[in-house]
């Protein structure tokens, strides 16, 4: 199984392309992954090519329209055909317009846009520099390119209050030519700070209206080092950049265009296996996977701070792992570097099934299309099998080295918006929740049904040098159910976890909807006959669920397994933490005076059986 | 020669793609004037050329062309670039 999008060189591009407008069955039309090769492709003169066969796609194409103009103070050569290739590898069918040569001021200031989606502007050097300048001035020249940019921002204004079309301009490079005259090295840093100052103040334009977007060209250009100019045909034919940096900034328009026009995507569905983590978390376990530290582990653990970025700006994330789901809860829930814990997934899907057919049920319980979806994994067959089954959804390749993984997930743009409204801040939560209730819409036919649906699982475990600073934490801020009042700062809490006559343990809890991390935590002064619980703290969004008893039992069974013969607990009334008043009694404990509960470990030796059966301790069940 | 023969055959290939016409087309009529020479299937003509062989040409020798083997000639007698 292959994905055309990563195989094809650029004859067979050419080639499926022209057979896609001969298909009628297709519509004329090139299909999905046909389009995403177009995207990737990177050679501008079998665009170019291409762009000459788009040129005849049919009226009726099931395409986005959009009218697209270009207006230049240059030569616009390739930039037409080459945009026009990435707007179709888009899902676009373009009306492409090219303004007239060397009038770029004159239409700018005079024409109707109000038909246009986008204008995109190429610029280029001769607009802002003056004929000649005195290379015993660059300040002189400075102030002329600045009064340029003054011209140039008022022309644009001025097209903005005409028509609500948006325009697209970029940054410039400052020619080496230009840079390279000045000999002094006082000179050329004045001249390069003026150009600076240019591109800086080209890229405030976007703060003045919604309507102008600057692409910083100069910054991708360094990046990704191609030439910007062959001076050959700026001479000959007034043409500043190469096809190559004309490529960079199409892609650029595109994904405007592309945002613009609503296509972006929302979902960013990720496999774990060598994508969100190195290894096989099936052989070598939570603790065994590459994360964080240095590489390759650092690759992951930046994979994952990326997708945190995408998410705090509303992308949706989605699990689609091949996996043990138990085994990846822990993974995300207990290894210290990891960063998505479960809570940052709006929906997991990890089990055994297609991760086509899970992708799709993502889809649904998220109430989105599958077209909003780009899906980030290493295993080729996985890619192949999800890009046949769903040709819509965006499918990127983490194989290769894991240090380029960030790349190809942001290259493309896939997520882009014009801007962040609330509700995309919102959106990863929301359709959390969404999911959760399309999830768990059945009825239950008693609470203990509906609690052993929930799955809820304890993690019950002591203090360890990760956990110490939150156990601390849950001591000094629980007030409702805190039991004694007593709570040992974060260095006591080290020094009573390290001692041996104490226990200092964290309970996490977390079920099918998700992580609640660790909720609460004991110290425990530990006898040889006696165990006397200091203090038990419990964060109060996890009642009601049995969590305490638990918990309690655990401590209980610790106790008996060291050779002890009674627990003892005890309340101490705050005035506020009533809530637990009769935690002990619940729990099995009788009163032996006033606020003192104790508990028979060996008349107890079933107590283990009292604890709630529908929770899951420390992944065994109880 | 036979260096040649290949060399011919790949700019006849880049000039049918770029002038959107048949090989054979440029056999029978080789004078690319008669064909939509512009400028710019020429500089895109130009573009493909260079990137295929590798080479830099001269631009000015490059529009001094007449034909197909004027072109082929003018590829021949560039050094490819280091």
């Amino acid at each position: 199984m292959t994905t055309i999008g990563e195989t094809l060189t650029g004859a067979d591009l050419l080639a499926a392309l022209r057979q896609s407008l001969s298909d009628a069955e297709q519509g004329g039309v090139p299909g999905p992954a046909l389009r995403t090769a177009l995207l990737r492709c990177d050679d501008p003169l079998v665009l170019r090519k291409a762009a000459k066969t788009l040129a005849k796609l049919p009226l009726d194409n099931g395409l986005r329209a959009a009218k697209v103009c270009i207006q230049a103070t240059c030569t616009i050569g390739s930039f037409a055909p080459l945009l026009r290739a990435q707007l179709v590898g888009a899902g676009i069918a373009p009306e492409l317009e090219s303004g007239p040569y060397g009038r770029f001021e004159l239409t700018m200031a005079t024409a109707d846009f109000s038909e246009h989606d986008v204008v995109a502007c190429l610029l280029d050097e001769s607009y802002f520099l003056p004929d000649e300048w005195d290379t015993l001035d660059p300040a002189g020249l400075g102030k002329h390119v600045r009064a340029r940019l003054e011209e140039l921002r008022g022309i644009l204004l001025g097209a903005v209050e005409r028509s609500s079309t948006s325009f697209v301009l970029h940054t410039l490079p400052l020619p080496a030519q230009v840079r390279d005259s000045f000999i002094s090295w006082s000179g050329r840093a004045a001249v390069s700070q003026a150009w600076h100052r240019l591109n800086a103040d080209l890229l405030a334009l976007a703060e003045e209206s919604r309507q102008l977007a600057v692409v910083d060209l100069v910054g991708i250009l360094a990046d990704q080092a191609v030439a910007a100019r062959d001076d050959r045909m700026f001479r000959y034919g007034d043409m500043p950049y190469t096809d190559d940096a004309l490529l960079a900034l199409a892609k650029q328009v595109r994904r405007f265009t592309q945002a613009k026009l609503g296509l972006s995507r929302k979902v960013l569905a990720l496999d774990l296996d060598n994508t969100l983590w190195g290894g096989v978390l099936g052989e070598v376990g939570a603790a065994g996977v590459q994360l964080g530290g240095l590489y390759p582990g650092n690759c992951y653990t930046q994979l994952q701070r990326t997708a945190q970025r995408l998410r705090e700006q509303g992308v949706i994330l989605v699990l689609a792992s091949k996996n043990d789901a138990e085994l990846v809860s822990e993974a995300l829930r207990e290894h210290p570097e990891m960063l998505l814990r479960e809570d940052a997934f709006s929906a997991t899907a990890v089990n055994w099934a297609s991760k086509a057919g899970n992708i799709e049920a993502a889809a649904e319980s998220l109430s989105l299309n599958t077209n909003s979806f780009v899906f980030l994994d290493d295993s080729p067959f996985e890619r192949g099998h999800v890009a046949d089954e769903l040709p819509e959804v965006a499918v990127l390749a983490a194989d290769g080295d894991p240090a380029n993984v960030v790349r190809t997930l942001l290259r493309d743009g896939w997520f882009d918006v014009l801007e962040l409204t609330d509700t995309d801040l919102k959106r990863p939560e929301l359709y959390r929740t969404r999911a959760k209730r399309a999830d768990f819409a059945g009825g239950f036919g008693s609470s203990e049904d509906y609690l052993a649906a929930l799955e809820i699982r304890l993690a019950a475990e002591e203090a360890t040098s990760y956990t110490i600073g939150r156990i601390a934490q849950l001591g000094g801020r629980s007030n409702q159910f805190n039991l004694t009042g007593i709570r040992p700062d974060e260095a006591e809490t080290k020094r009573l976890a390290e001692s041996d006559d104490h226990l200092v343990a964290s309970f996490a809890v977390r079920d099918r909807f998700g992580d609640e991390g660790i909720i609460g935590a004991t110290w425990v002064e530990c006898g040889a006959d006696r165990w006397d619980v200091t203090n038990f703290v419990l964060s109060c969004r996890v009642l009601g669920r049995g969590v305490e008893i638990a918990a309690v039992h655990w401590i209980a069974d610790k106790a008996r397994a060291a050779g002890a013969k009674t627990l003892r607990g005890r309340f101490v009334p705050s005035g506020r933490n009533n809530i637990c008043a009769d935690l002990w009694t619940r729990s099995g404990f009788t009163e032996i005076e006033d606020g003192v509960f104790e508990l028979d470990l060996g008349a107890d030796a079933e107590g283990a059986s009292r604890s709630p059966r529908w929770i899951i301790v420390n992944g065994e069940d109880a | 020669m036979d260096d040649s023969v290949s060399v011919r055959d790949s700019v006849l290939d880049i000039l049918s793609g770029v002038l959107d016409i048949e090989v054979g087309d440029l056999l029978t009529q080789p004078v690319l004037a008669a064909h939509e020479w512009d400028s710019i299937s020429s500089l895109e003509a130009f573009a493909a050329l260079e990137r295929h062989f590798g080479i830099e040409l001269d631009l000015r020798a490059f529009h001094a062309t007449r034909t197909v083997d004027d072109l082929v000639r003018l590829v021949d007698k560039t050094p490819a670039q280091a």
